[in-house]
Formats: structure tokens, sequence, C-alpha cells
């Protein structure tokens, strides 16, 4: 009988407009929060390094041919890079100053060996952190890093020797060796190595820093070791600064990364522009709810001042607005939830079809959202309702 | 339950000279199951008695107590409770829902305490004379049936004082004296007491006390 009595006043047009504005807010609210959270995802996990790392070298150009410009970096400049607001870490790559060379040793795959070229990666690059990337003396194996390319060859030449291709999980398990050995021959050394992850950044073998101490001391010519490249990790959705800087400074990358990590850029940052608009949607649609309710309390000062006088309690009657509204706004928060499962069914599929496989699981942030609009409605409606109702004591 | 007024005066009143016997500014106390006649003319404050005396205003100087409680210090719940069931009152404009049929008007009072069943309640209507208007709305019926609508829905709650400002203003002899006759059963099946405003008229009631303003 409240109900009756409280909501029988109302223009359904303007609730109808208001509650259209809050389910798409909502729905593009939680749509633009999915996306731009799988955007910033994407990649990761296939890759050992972590997301926005490259390793970059000076372009090599004429004059750098004829030795009259450095290709190798200074301590100085590795500073100014690291100092910039958009770089989260920049780390020399050491590489190697003797022979090395890499073969199979497992009696379930054929012999295979190659003379390769190793260099080394800090922990902090790596995206995997629980992993052990240390060696010392003494140990069982190297943990390495391997080039994605690398595994692509190795399958080739398992395919050709009739042997079943590995998969990244299987390649973890074959057993491998070092041979590292000094300029003529001399000295030589056998290091069991295990792989411990793929990288498509990389074309060289990656190891711990303390093995490459281990063979420069033991194997080099004594020669001084230059750093010609570096490791730099940038800040998400910044990509393009560490662009501009590498066009800057005369550096360069490997472009996948570089197109990946501007993609992401382009995309996170459409992906935020239409979550900027839709949190400004969810705001206004909500206060044009909020403006509504006060409406129908304005509408039905008089019944509401009549149950106040024969002995509603103030409580009871705020009790009925505020769950009227909850309601409402529970109604809007479903059809945008069902809406956006909608969209994500169809945006996935088109993704998919453009050859771009994002994980499908539903991500908290955007749920979080969503329960987040739904506690401030739900306070704001509660505070509006008190006063209005009050006003009439 | 006592009602005092000490040395109230009413803001709005402030400037009117008031008669020595008046109750503005004077001591008063209303003693528990007492019948008082409020006499005035119009634009002495009838009205402005009712809804100072249920709190429904708080521009006067001086103190209104129930017993030994200043009104002034209650809480919105303590005066749902006291408008629930120890002061009933029928309003000059009658606050009535004017949508809602006379049973929805009664119930939704009812709902808050049922006291009384829904055939109790058509009972009290027909000894009122408006027993057919149990499914007519409100702003359809007269204004004398729309009286006694807010007679009834005022007495079918617990109350230790029934309040009520010009309620026969539209009630022809017969119909006022159901209404009184009603209005004392019911005081006295609660032991409550009651003041009655009017412009002078004691409609052949005798009260225990005349209070003037």
């Amino acid at each position: 009988m409240l109900n009756k009595l409280l909501f029988k006043n109302q223009d359904r047009k303007q609730l109808v407009i208001a509650m259209i504005g809050a389910f798409m807010g909502i729905t593009f609210l939680i749509t633009s929060i999915h996306y731009l959270i799988k955007v910033n995802e994407f990649g990761e996990g296939a890759d050992i390094l972590g997301p926005n790392t490259i390793m970059v070298q000076k372009k090599v150009s004429n004059s750098s041919s004829l030795k009259l410009t450095r290709t190798d970096f200074s301590p100085e400049e590795l500073q100014k890079i690291k100092s910039e607001p958009f770089i989260r870490d920049v780390k020399p790559v050491i590489s190697n100053n003797f022979d090395v060379s890499f073969q199979t040793d497992d009696p379930l795959v054929p012999y295979f060996r190659s003379d390769v070229f190793i260099q080394t990666v800090d922990q902090e690059f790596l995206d995997v952190k629980n992993i052990n990337w240390k060696w010392k003396e003494g140990d069982k194996f190297v943990p390495i890093i391997m080039p994605r390319e690398f595994l692509v060859m190795l399958n080739t030449f398992m395919s050709a020797s009739g042997i079943p291709q590995v998969s990244d999980d299987l390649a973890k398990d074959i057993k491998f060796k070092f041979k590292l050995s000094n300029d003529d021959n001399t000295k030589k050394e056998y290091v069991d190595a295990r792989i411990i992850g793929f990288t498509n950044e990389v074309s060289s073998l990656l190891v711990p820093g303390s093995f490459m101490k281990y063979g420069n001391a033991l194997f080099s010519d004594g020669k001084e070791q230059k750093i010609t490249q570096i490791m730099i990790s940038g800040e998400e959705s910044e990509f393009g600064l560490v662009e501009e800087l590498l066009i800057k400074r005369g550096l360069e990358s490997k472009n996948a990364q570089m197109v990946v990590g501007r993609l992401k850029s382009m995309v996170g940052t459409l992906f935020l522009v239409v979550l900027g608009i839709s949190v400004i949607a969810v705001f206004v649609s909500g206060l044009v709810l909020i403006q509504y309710m006060q409406l129908l309390m304005s509408r039905n000062a008089y019944e509401v001042r009549t149950l106040l006088r024969i002995g509603y309690h103030p409580h009871e009657i705020i009790r009925k607005f505020f769950i009227n509204f909850v309601k409402i706004f529970g109604i809007v928060a479903s059809l945008g939830l069902f809406t956006f499962f909608i969209f994500k069914y169809f945006l996935d599929s088109m993704f998919e079809t453009g050859g771009l496989y994002i994980d499908k699981e539903i991500t908290l942030g955007s749920i979080g959202a969503l329960i987040l609009a739904y506690a401030l409605f739900t306070i704001a409606s509660y505070r509006t309702a008190k006063k209005g109702i009050f006003k009439e004591f | 339950m006592k009602i005092t007024l000490n040395k109230v005066l009413p803001t709005p009143l402030a400037s009117i000279a008031h008669n020595d016997n008046s109750i503005w500014g004077s001591f008063i106390e209303l003693n528990e199951g007492q019948r008082i006649m409020l006499n005035a003319s119009s634009g002495k404050g009838k009205s402005t008695f009712t809804t100072t005396t249920i709190g429904l205003r708080t521009d006067y100087s001086g103190e209104i107590m129930y017993d030994d409680k200043n009104i002034a210090t209650f809480s919105p719940n303590d005066w749902a409770q006291i408008r629930q069931t120890k002061v009933a009152v029928v309003f000059q404009d009658l606050q009535l829902f004017p949508k809602f049929t006379v049973k929805e008007n009664l119930l939704i009072k009812n709902q808050l305490t049922n006291l009384y069943s829904e055939m109790e309640i058509i009972q009290m209507l027909e000894a009122l004379e408006i027993g057919d208007k149990w499914n007519q709305e409100c702003g359809l019926l007269s204004m004398g049936q729309q009286q006694r609508v807010a007679i009834i829905r005022a007495l079918i709650q617990p109350f230790r004082w029934l309040i009520m400002d010009e309620p026969f203003s539209h009630l022809d002899i017969e119909n006022t004296e159901r209404c009184l006759k009603m209005i004392h059963d019911r005081t006295i099946e609660q032991n409550a007491g009651f003041v009655l405003t009017t412009l002078g008229e004691n409609h052949g009631y005798s009260f225990d006390h005349e209070l003037k303003l």
C-alpha cells in the first residue's frame, strides 16, 4: 500500500530516459574496462621477458662502420635513459667474449650442435618472478632462455630427422649442454643446460650474469668488453614515448615488439577514451536518477508528510524510496552486465577472426567497476532519500 | 499521560494581545482522561495549538511537556512511537490521501498497530453512516464524509490523548452526535482524554474542562 501511495505519482518517461542513460553508461563502462585490461594483458605469458621490455642497440651507420661514431653505451648514457619518467628500468646486456657451442645431450633427442651467441638478462626483466634465474659453479645446470626462433629451427631439424616435434613444455625437459672454449680451443669445459622459458624479443640464448662472468673470466682473451646492447622496460601504455626516445637517441629494436607495444598503446588509449566517456555517462545518468528521486519525493511531499503525521517512521519511508531506486539501478546494472556478455561474445569473435587471441575470462576489474558504481549509487540514493524525507518531518 | 504547557507562546502569535484566561503564555496542565473543549474564535491559534502540541511546529517559546519530558527533546523515533500509540489527531484539513479509497486510507493507518480487523473498521464506518463508501476514493467524498473518515482514522490506534481540530465543521447535528458518541466510547475504553477545538459550539456534550485562547 505504501508503494502504491509513494510511487503512483511518477513521470515514467523521465525515469525511462534516465534508465536508458544509466544502462548505456554501465554497459560501456564494463566493456571498456574489460577490454582495457585485456589489451594490457595481451602478449603476457607468451614471452618470459616482462611486458614492454625490449633489447635495443645503436643504429649502425656508415660513420659508425668507419668507427667515426660509437656503437657502445657509456654509463652516462644509460643513466640518462633511466632518468626518463616513462622508463622503468635499463640494464646493460653482456655478451660472451669466448667461444660457445650449444648441443643436445639427451638420448631421446638426436644429436644437434650449433655455435651460439649468448647474452645476459637481469631477473628484473623476467615476467616470471618465481623462477630460479641463478647459476654458480657446481650447479647441475645453467638455466637458459631460448629464442623461440631457435625452437622452430630445432623442430625443423627434428621433423627432418623423422622425430616428433616438441612443444614449449617438452623442450624444457630436454637435456642440453654448452661447450665453453677459448680462441685456440686449448681450454674447454662442458656445462649442462636446461630451457626455462622462451622469448621472441632476443635472437641470442640468454643466461644468468654469473654464468657469463664465469665464462668470460676463464675463456676470454682478456679484451675489454663493450656494452653494445641494453635492455629497457617502459611504463604501461607509454610505448609511444619509448619509441620517440629510441628515434631521438638513434637506437633500434626488433620491430615486432615495437609494433605490439604501439598497438597496445593505441588500442589501450582508445578504450581509455571509451572508459572516460562511460564514467561520465554513468555519473550523469546516476545524477539524473537521483534528481528523479528528488522530484518524486517533492511530488509526494504531501503523502510523505501525512504518513509522518499519522505515525509512520521516517526510516520506513526512506527505506521505501531507497529500495525502489536500488532495485531500478539493479535492473539497469543487470541489463548492462547481460549486454556486456553479448558484446563480449561478438567482440571476442571479431578479435579472433582478426587474429588476436584474447583470453576470454571475465576480468575482475570490470565486475569491480560495476560493484563500485552500484555501491556509489546506493550511498547517493540513501543520502538523498534521507535528506528528502527528513525535510518533511 | 499528562500534557503541560508552560508559558507557551507561538512566535506567529507573539504580536497578538491575548486574554488573561488564554492558554498562551500561561501554565496549563491537561490531565489524563480529561475531556477538554478549546474554545476560540478564528485566528486565535486553534490549529497552532494542535500542531505545536503534537510536535509539528517548533516555533514557540516556553515548554511543552509530555509527563516530565520536554517534547523539544524527542527524536523522530520518539515522535513516530508517540503518534502511533499515544496521541491521535484529527487535523482541520483532514490529511487524507485523496486518491486512496476509504479502505486504503484506514488500513494504511491500522497496519501500523493492527488494532482492529477490517470488519470492525467497516462497522465503525457504518455507525457513522458511511459504510457504503468503503471502496470509494476519498477525494470524491463530501467534506462531511471525509471528516468522518478522518475521525475513524484517528480512533483506530491506541492513544492516551485525542486532539481534534474543528472535526465537526462540516457535519450536521445528527452526525456530530454520532461522532461524539463514538469518540466518547473510545476514550472511555482506552481511559484516554481528548481536546476538541471549536468556534464556541459545545455540541451538547458535557466537557470536563474548557480552555480559551
